[in-house]
Parts: structure tokens; sequence; C-alpha cells
């Protein structure tokens, strides 16, 4: 593909590529774990080698000469012991894991622009597996050759003695459909995987050098009449609408010369006397559109953000009902407008509570990965481990789904290296030589809980004990007063961690006592359960939906504050040359309008115009509904911030919204600037 | 505060007692009873909150709920001090809501038999104070007992008389 010219197309095509490759490489991981267990199950060889198509098709229409040659290798590998009966080995699992961490590597240098890792050592690593040169010989142009698919769409056709008949798969793609040509490639491999495909317009090779239009036509021949074929077209993404028809009545035996014209191709089948009311074919509408659309999260923070003003609005709108209560005369039209903003609180809560579930993401997203982890793990540590999942389905808030992705890395990764036992420790003691840890989660009443459980040697109180005295965290006698189960607790102190030595494994600095601040950053809380011997339970309890606001973090005076993003319009740095006095009080004039410059420092103070000394950015805000530029010492970022409750003591102090705990641990006030000045 | 009962068990004790945390406060030693305290822990980080009432030190995140921390030298017009490791914080409980009182360093958890408790007299604590509820002889000391849900709420009190005034002011 030359377009690279147009970069911002090239990036365009390339994030759906990539959003793809992640998809893919998540489901090979998955299958590819499970291939380990069952070397000879022929659907997961499917599974993967399609990924491995699908993933070999977008790097050629993108001209990722790397990542076609690794996938096709790949593929060439997969076809041998799919096709040839060629034994599956733990080593070749090895590689094909290799292989994806490569292919994960690739995806993330595309995506972040960066300079891609260079294919030539895992290229010689799958080559002395494949073995079979015959396989490896084939030169990546010449790839593809390993689905039934005539490359240049020219082939003749070569109707078998007993005239099977020939079937149109008219397949008509979204006309907005991006990738194009990574679609067409799809369906036709696909198609091909289930039928016998003839010759289609555009041929695969033209298709392969992306001149598609957004209509594919197949002919095929199949046991079925084609109807698998349609199925599996149907079920590729971004297709419209797919057909199928007896493709002529004449094309039999008795008529070589329409089979030569099949031949021909794209643009050649206009020849044919075909009547599309008349023939025998069956249409068929592609009617799963699915129940779920695909929003950015971005648009989702945007809503979410607005109903953040309509909450506002309407408390406003009560104040000012409020006031027109009071005077007499517009008492009737203070009462009409309570009643409208009583309206509105319901209908903004109700927007609230929508917005708030459409952020929810099945467990699933943070799940896949965990199998590969444990597998190599466990590998790593010299343990056997049989790891299960369920309730992999079970929706959190993605904000909670990333806080708790590291803490059950963590909990794992404890699991098999201070859990599970080695296997000869295991058989000693009666156990089975493999370990099991469970991954569940499941609702309860309000709450998601997500537990892991291993079956391993459990956590000893008075090794705990012993540990907390040694690392000067208690004194003796204050740990003999423990109870076991408050002695357990003790792995969740600050600097708490028993193994001697730091491993690979664990010990990388992240210790129980984050998992613990970090899930209660998002109201969560963490338990722990053992028993000597028998094993660990380790159990978060996570709420289903939090009150987030997505707030601007800025530094002023040394202390961090929060500032909802929905109040800020924009954020610029201050230049000297661009603070003006108008009466005496510093201004900044932007595209021609007025923003009063007021220190958020000065502000606080309720001194606002008291300049800081250090002030680098001003935000571009509204007070009381006047524009208004707040000066800050510096910004640290946008961020999602959970939103807590001050007590009573301070639930009313004026331009103060709230408070939150940011990510290191310490807490934030939450600023409402609307009402700070 | 009414007199508490012993705990079970205890009940052949002649005496009636009290379980106080001892704690000091510049020179003085100021006691709680035990009932009203929730926990002690380290003093940590405290952020302050713009426009709390002078009292309010800051806000401390204590197992991720974010609590008030009242600073009881500046209540009794000690002179402010910077933050040492002795500091500890007292957490309580008022009408649910969990607040801690930043103290010098506690030294320990006393019995008190109640004989040994004596009324304030008013001449010291002034006659509006309500939250001192005796002082105690131990040995040659003297302790302050303290009511922190009394000092809390008048606190609060104090607070809300405060915000609502600047609001008027403000709209």
């Amino acid at each position: 593909m030359n377009d690279k010219d147009n970069y911002q197309e090239y990036r365009q095509d390339l994030e759906i590529f990539l959003s793809e490759v992640d998809e893919l490489l998540a489901n090979t991981e998955e299958n590819l774990v499970e291939l380990e267990k069952a070397p000879s199950d022929a659907a997961l060889i499917q599974e993967v080698f399609r990924a491995m198509h699908t993933i070999k098709g977008g790097a050629a229409t993108l001209g990722l000469q790397d990542g076609v040659e690794v996938t096709h290798l790949m593929e060439s590998i997969l076809d041998e012991v799919r096709s040839q009966g060629r034994e599956l080995t733990a080593e070749m699992v090895d590689v094909l894991f290799a292989v994806l961490d490569y292919l994960r590597e690739w995806r993330n240098a595309l995506g972040g622009d960066k300079e891609r890792p260079s294919p030539e050592k895992i290229l010689a690593k799958i080559r002395e597996f494949a073995g079979n040169e015959s396989s490896v010989a084939h030169s990546v142009s010449q790839q593809g050759t390993s689905s039934a698919v005539p490359r240049d769409g020219s082939r003749t056709v070569d109707l078998d003695g007993d005239g099977k008949r020939i079937y149109l798969l008219t397949v008509r793609f979204k006309s907005d459909a991006p990738l194009l040509s990574v679609r067409a490639f799809q369906v036709l491999t696909l198609v091909g995987e289930v039928s016998e495909v003839l010759s289609s317009a555009p041929s695969l090779d033209d298709i392969e050098n992306d001149r598609v239009s957004d209509v594919l036509r197949i002919y095929l021949t199949a046991e079925d009449d084609g109807k698998e074929a349609a199925r599996t077209a149907r079920g590729v993404q971004d297709v419209a609408e797919v057909s199928l028809e007896r493709y002529d009545q004449r094309v039999s035996r008795d008529n070589p010369a329409a089979s030569g014209s099949v031949a021909g191709g794209a643009g050649n089948e206009a020849g044919f006397s075909r009547d599309e009311s008349a023939s025998q074919g069956y249409t068929v509408k592609k009617t799963t559109l699915g129940k779920t659309v695909r929003v950015d999260v971005a648009l989702l923070d945007f809503l979410m953000d607005m109903v953040g003003e309509l909450v506002i609005d309407r408390t406003r709108l009560t104040q000012i009902a409020t006031r027109l209560q009071r005077s007499g005369e517009t008492s009737a039209v203070g009462n009409e407008i309570r009643a409208l903003a009583a309206h509105l609180q319901r209908t903004s809560a109700e927007l609230q509570e929508g917005i708030m579930r459409a952020r929810l993401l099945p467990l699933k997203n943070i799940f896949t990965k965990f199998p590969r982890m444990i597998r190599d793990l466990a590998q790593r540590c010299g343990k056997q481990v049989e790891f299960e999942m369920a309730g992999e389905d079970t929706e959190l808030d993605r904000t909670v789904l990333e806080v708790i992705d590291d803490p059950l890395i963590h909990i794992l990764r404890n699991a098999i290296d201070h859990g599970i036992e080695t296997p000869d420790e295991r058989v000693a003691r009666g156990k089975p030589p493999k370990g099991r840890i469970r991954l569940l989660a499941w609702h309860e009443e309000n709450q998601v809980l997500v537990r892991v459980e291993d079956d391993g040697a459990g956590i000893d109180p008075e090794k705990i004990k012993k540990a907390a005295v040694k690392k000067g965290l208690l004194t003796e006698e204050e740990v003999r007063k423990l109870s076991e189960k408050e002695a357990i607790e003790l792995i969740f102190m600050p600097g708490f961690s028993t193994t001697e030595k730091a491993t690979e494994v664990s010990g990388r600095g992240v210790g129980m006592d984050v998992v613990r601040t970090n899930l209660e950053r998002i109201n969560g809380h963490v338990e722990v359960r053992s028993q000597v011997g028998l094993g660990t339970e380790v159990t978060l309890r996570l709420p289903l939906t939090l009150a987030i606001m997505r707030a601007l973090l800025v530094k002023c005076e040394d202390l961090t504050y929060a500032i909802p993003t929905s109040s800020v319009e924009e954020v610029l740095a201050i230049k000297d040359g661009d603070i003006r006095t108008i009466q005496g009080k510093p201004a900044m004039s932007v595209r021609g309008r007025i923003f009063p410059l007021i220190s958020l420092a000065g502000a606080l103070r309720d001194d606002k115009w008291k300049r800081g000394s250090s002030e680098r950015y001003a935000l571009l805000t509204r007070t009381n509904d006047e524009p208004l530029a707040l000066g800050v010492d510096d910004l640290l970022g946008e961020e999602e911030v959970v939103v807590k409750e001050m007590g009573r003591l301070l639930s009313r102090l004026k331009g103060i919204a709230g408070a939150t705990i940011l990510a290191q641990g310490d807490p934030a006030v939450i600023l409402d600037v609307q009402r700070l000045i | 505060m009414p007199a508490r009962e012993a705990t079970p068990g205890r009940e052949t004790v002649i005496e009636k007692e009290k379980q106080i945390v001892a704690f000091s406060l510049g020179s003085e030693t100021y006691g709680v009873d035990i009932a009203q305290v929730r926990e002690i822990i380290p003093i940590q980080k405290i952020v302050p909150v713009p426009r709390a009432p002078d009292f309010v030190e800051g806000i401390i995140n204590l197992r991720g709920r974010v609590i008030p921390v009242l600073d009881l030298r500046h209540h009794f017009g000690f002179e402010k001090k910077k933050q040492d490791p002795d500091q500890r914080i007292v957490l309580t409980e008022v009408d649910g809501e969990s607040i801690g009182v930043i103290v010098d360093s506690v030294s320990s958890v006393l019995r008190i038999p109640e004989a040994s408790i004596e009324p304030p007299a008013s001449v010291i604590t002034g006659d509006d104070i309500e939250y001192i509820q005796g002082i105690a002889k131990v040995g040659s000391n003297l302790i302050v007992l303290l009511d922190l849900t009394k000092i809390i709420s008048d606190a609060e009190k104090r607070t809300l008389k405060e915000v609502d005034l600047a609001s008027a002011v403000v709209r």
C-alpha cells in the first residue's frame, strides 16, 4: 500500500487494524494455553491459524512486511499440524508463544509509532521448527496459498463429473467500512475454508493489492449449496449484506464455455444472461446487527461531563426558584421553576445512571491475559498449576477494572510463588502434584466479588508474626496478642513481605498494602482467608458503580487539587506578555475575549487579586457565570477520580465539592470553580 | 458522660473504674474515655482543606475514607507545632462519622478509680466549657478528662454558623 503519503488515513486504518490485532492476540493467547493442554485439538489450531491469517492480511494491506513474514511462517507451521498431521510438541507451543510475544511488541511499536522490533530472531526460531522445507520454502510473495482460494481469479472452472452446481455469493460491505481490503480478504479466506472457491471478483491478488470495491463476488461450489459459506460471510465485521444464488443453470458439464467465462472473473459476469429475480437463489439480509454498539470512551466521558453540567444547572435553577418564591409577585413563577427543577433532577439522575451503566465492561477484558501469565509463571517457578476461571462475563465500571488489574496480577503471582508448592512438596503432603488456582467472579447484592483461591501451602500466622517482628513493624509483645486472623491481616501492612529475597515472580515492590490502597480508592475492599496446608483465598469486594468525575489535577502551593474537567474550557501556558491589567487588575486576552486572571492560591485564601509567584498555567473557566482565568502552578494531568464525602464538618465549604484519593494514596480536595470566588 | 459500668467479668472489683486513653498536649496530660476512642493511628500526611474552620487541620486517607482531622492544640489555644513522629491521631466517632484528633503523644491506657475524679472547677475551665468532664489525680499528675464528642459537636456548631454567615455574605 502506497498511501503512506496520506498519513492521516494511514494512521486511521492502522488504529482499526491494531484494535483488531489486540483482540486476535488475546484470543490466540487463550487458545495457545488451551492448546498446550490439548495439542491435538483441531478446532483450536484452526482458530490460531485463522487469527494469524487475518493479521497477515491486515499487515499486507498496510505494507508491514515484517508482520506478514512472521505470521506467514507461523501459519506454515500450523498448516503442517493442521493438514499434514505433524505433531504439535511442547517446544512448538513455546515457539508459538514467542511469536505471540513478538507480535505484541510489534503491535505496540506500531501503536506508539516507534521502531518495530526486528523479526530476524523470531523468524530464525520459527524456521528451526518448520522443519518441513516445503512449507517454509513458500516465499512471502506466495502467501495465502494455504487456503483454498485461487489467487488470480482466473482459475479455470473445472467442473467435476457429477456437475456440481456453482453458486454466486455476493457480499456487500458497508460503504463506509474502513480496511475494505482486509475484510474482503477475510471473507474470501473464510469462505474458502467451507467451500470450494472457483473464482472471485475482485480476485485475491486484486484484494491484496488494495484494488477493492464494496462488493465482493465469490463463485463457489459446496456440498451444502453454499449455505455455510453465506453464513460465514455474514459473520465478518462490516458486512452489510450477503446474498447467495445459483449462478447459472447452464453451467454444467454440458456447457464448458460457460465455465470458461466464469473464469474470466471480474467484470466479465455481465456477459451472462442472468435474471436475478428469476434466479432460484435466495437473498439473506444481514439481520444480526447485534444489540450492542461500540462507543468511544471519550464520547462516554463527554456524556458524563454533560450530565455533570445538568446537575449543576439544576442546582442553580433551584436557587433561582427559591429567590423568586420569596418575593410575592413572582412566587408563581418560582413554583413553576421549582417543579421544573425537580423534573430535571429526576431526568439527570436517570441519565447519569444510564451512562454509568454504559461504562460497564466484562471482567473478561482483564481476565484473558491471566491463563498465559499463570502458565509462564508456573513454568518459571517449577510448579504445576491448573488454572480455572469463572464469571468473566461479570461487568464492572471500567475504572474499577483498571484499578483491580494490577492487584489481581499481584495476588495471582503470590498464589503461584508463595501459595502453590513444588510438585515434590505437594506429593509429600499427600496432595496431587498439580496445584489448583481458581479465579472467580460473581454478583452479590450491590457488589461484585472477585476471588482468587489456591490449594497451596496457606499463610502461616506464626511466620507472619515473626516476619513482622523482624522487620520492626511490631514488637514481640504486640504480636503475641494477635489472633490468627489479625496476624494474617499483617500482610497488608506497608513494607511487609515474607520472602527473604525478592524473587523474579513476586517482590517487585508492590505489596498487599498497595493492593489494599488501590481498592480503597474505589470504595472496594480486600479480605484474606487462609488455612495452613490447605490454601488461601483472597476476595475483592467491588462496587458496581461509582461516583466518578473526570478531573484535571493541578498543583498550587505544593498541594494537589482536582478540578472537574467539565468546568475547564481551555488550558493555557502563561507567558509574561499575555498578562495585562484592567483598572489595575490582571487579565488575559484570549482570542479577543477578556478573562480576569485570578490566582488559585489567592482565591483559596480569599485574597483573589494576590498573584502567586510561580503560576505557569491558566485554566479558562467560569465562576458565578463570569469568564475567569484561574492561575495554577502546574498541571498534573487528567484523571478519573472517585468523589468522596468529607463529613458534615467540611461539607458546606464554598467552592469545595468534596475530596478524592489520588493514585499514590494522598487525599486531594475537589474544587467547585463556579462557586470558588 | 455517664460513668460506665466496668467490663463484664470485672464485677468483683469493688471500686468502680474508668478506662481512659491518656495523651499529652504540650506539658499537660489529658484523658479520653476509652469508649470514645475508635482507633489510634500514627501521624500521617494531612492535606489542608481551603476555607475549612481554623481548628480543622485537614483531611487524611483512612483506608479509603476521607476523614477530617482536628488540631486539639489549636482548640486549647496552644501554639501550633510542627509535625513530629510521636504525634498520634485519635479517631472517634460522632453521629456515625469518623473524626480524627491530633495529640502530641499517647502515653498509655489507664484505669482510674471513679472516686479520684473531681468535677471541673469553673475557675479554670470557664462556665461554658462542657467538654471537660473532670480532673483525675493519678499520683502527682493531674489528668484533664475530655469528652471528644462534645468538643466536636461544639466545633461543628460554630462552623455551621460561620459557613452560613459566609454564604449569606456571598449570595
